[in-house]
């Protein structure tokens, strides 16, 4: 038998050359916003950070209307490091959403869209609501005061949308209330069935990002002169670390000097608690639901203001394909659009908080 | 690069410092997960009983006590003193039983025997019984951790 090294034997069975290679001589284009192609990868951290603390947090979390609150009491108070093992939870959460609406709106903004890259950015749109999703299960999860306010309100407001809704609220809530039924629920979407889907949207998305390459801005692509640009391995894998690094400090920093607490125990029988709100991230659509007169000619105003956003939504999702004409006139009025929107997210949110 | 009379070259320096600042950073992170993932421990640093539920009114009568997770016996002796003990066998973590006619524990899962002091006697057990101290309080029965009464 000739002699071979382990690597060579391993070479043989797994191929792995091949992806090695590729990141070798894949490049990655320099301009001036090259800076945006960190956002991706910012997420991909704070959801490995996810995984890794929600794993932990499984070892002691206890999904029961009995033992919810009684066994995160128990992480927050007993376990070793568990105040930080949960406040990093929810602190990478914060800071994961985050930088999905920075991806999406900078992609936005940038056309990263335009064809062939249609369907990056709409698996792209399915992964912000998987994210959404997540934030929406996790929130219930210590059954304290805030949250189970917080799930009675956001499963009530899907009962407005016409001859559906009733439906899809009693799915959501395993029942026509908000009961200890609702956290097994969410707990089994937020543990099992959204990180599979996730998964698997994430992988096609992440596939077709590498078959196509890193998009470059329209203004870029006109000047018709080859863009300068790093391999990928090592050059942009350093700057990375180095953006990683900042991340990580600053995720850390904010889990220790502000950690999450934890509100008062559920109480089904209770009166909502004063101030209740929702995550930062649902604020701007809180402040409009809230905008919204009971009635506008005749017809429930939570039921017009439930159709806008899931048409908002659908443009939303279906944005490269409306977006025809990318550098023209059309093209300068979607990209306004997106400063419209951020503008409207931010006032709204701030209406809310003061 | 290496310098004239230099043990390293400049990359193996820089190497070496990165990977072992990356280590550290590794270490930090690592230390926090494995500590959470070991459950505190949970042993009661006390028990306390209704004197009233465990009067044992014979010698050699006996009744068991949950001691936190485990069970506890307590156990009357001939002079009218009261004996508690951790009834788990020394070997392998079974709970074992007293026998009050033949005056000894027993644990099914080896054939492990213990006289009526928890001494191991016969079969596989390596040690005694774990033993607990009992303070008669009034109308409560203290049961401590074996040196901890106060």
């Amino acid at each position: 038998m000739p002699k071979q090294s382990f690597r060579e034997w391993l070479e043989t069975r797994l191929g792995w050359g091949q992806i090695v290679n590729f990141l070798q001589k894949k490049e990655v284009p320099r301009h001036k916003h090259t800076l945006w192609y960190y956002t991706g990868s910012a997420i991909l951290i704070f959801l490995v950070i996810q995984i890794i603390t929600g794993f932990m947090l499984l070892l002691y979390y206890k999904p029961t209307l009995e033992k919810a609150y009684q066994s995160v009491t128990q992480i927050m108070t007993e376990v070793s490091y568990g105040w930080v093992i949960r406040s990093l939870h929810h602190w990478s959460a914060t800071l994961m959403i985050a930088f999905v609406f920075i991806h999406l709106l900078s992609l936005w903004i940038l056309k990263a869209y335009r064809p062939p890259r249609e369907l990056t950015w709409m698996s792209g749109v399915i992964l912000l609501f998987l994210t959404l999703a997540f934030g929406f299960t996790g929130y219930l999860l210590p059954w304290d005061e805030l949250s189970l306010a917080a799930t009675k309100v956001g499963t009530e407001i899907p009962s407005t949308i016409p001859l559906i809704g009733r439906w899809v609220t009693q799915l959501l809530r395993g029942g026509a209330d908000v009961t200890g039924d609702t956290l097994t629920r969410f707990f089994g979407l937020h543990v099992s069935i959204l990180p599979l889907s996730l998964i698997l949207v994430l992988g096609f998305h992440l596939y077709l990002i590498q078959k196509h390459g890193m998009s470059v801005p329209l203004r870029e692509e006109k000047q018709n002169r080859p863009l300068p640009s790093y391999p990928f391995w090592p050059n942009f894998i350093l700057r990375e670390s180095v953006f990683w690094l900042i991340l990580l400090g600053s995720l850390i920093t904010l889990s220790l000097f502000l950690p999450r607490g934890l509100g008062q125990p559920a109480d089904l029988m209770a009166p909502a608690p004063v101030g209740v709100r929702p995550e930062w991230y649902f604020l701007f659509l809180f402040q409009t639901l809230k905008l919204f007169p009971a009635t506008i000619l005749g017809i429930p105003g939570d039921t017009i203001a439930i159709l806008l956003v899931m048409v908002a939504v659908g443009l939303f999702f279906f944005l490269p394909l409306l977006d025809t004409d990318p550098a023209g006139r059309k093209g300068k009025v979607i990209t306004w659009a997106a400063v419209a929107f951020i503008v409207y997210a931010v006032v709204m949110s701030l209406w809310s908080v003061l | 690069m290496k310098l004239k009379d230099s043990l390293f070259t400049r990359r193996k320096f820089l190497n070496t410092l990165i990977g072992g600042w990356l280590t550290a950073l590794g270490a930090t992170i690592i230390q926090p997960v494995i500590k959470f993932i070991f459950p505190p421990y949970r042993e009661p640093e006390e028990v306390i009983l209704p004197a009233a539920d465990y009067e044992l009114p014979g010698p050699n009568s006996f009744k068991t006590f949950p001691w936190g997770s485990k069970p506890g016996i307590l156990k009357r002796n001939d002079d009218g003193s009261l004996t508690a003990f951790v009834a788990v066998c020394t070997h392998l973590d079974c709970n074992v039983t007293y026998l009050p006619e033949q005056r000894k524990f027993y644990c099914a899962c080896h054939d492990g025997w213990y006289d009526e002091n928890g001494i191991n006697i016969a079969g596989p057990p390596p040690r005694p019984l774990r033993r607990l101290d009992v303070i008669v309080e009034g109308e409560k029965i203290i049961i401590r951790r074996k040196g901890e009464s106060a």
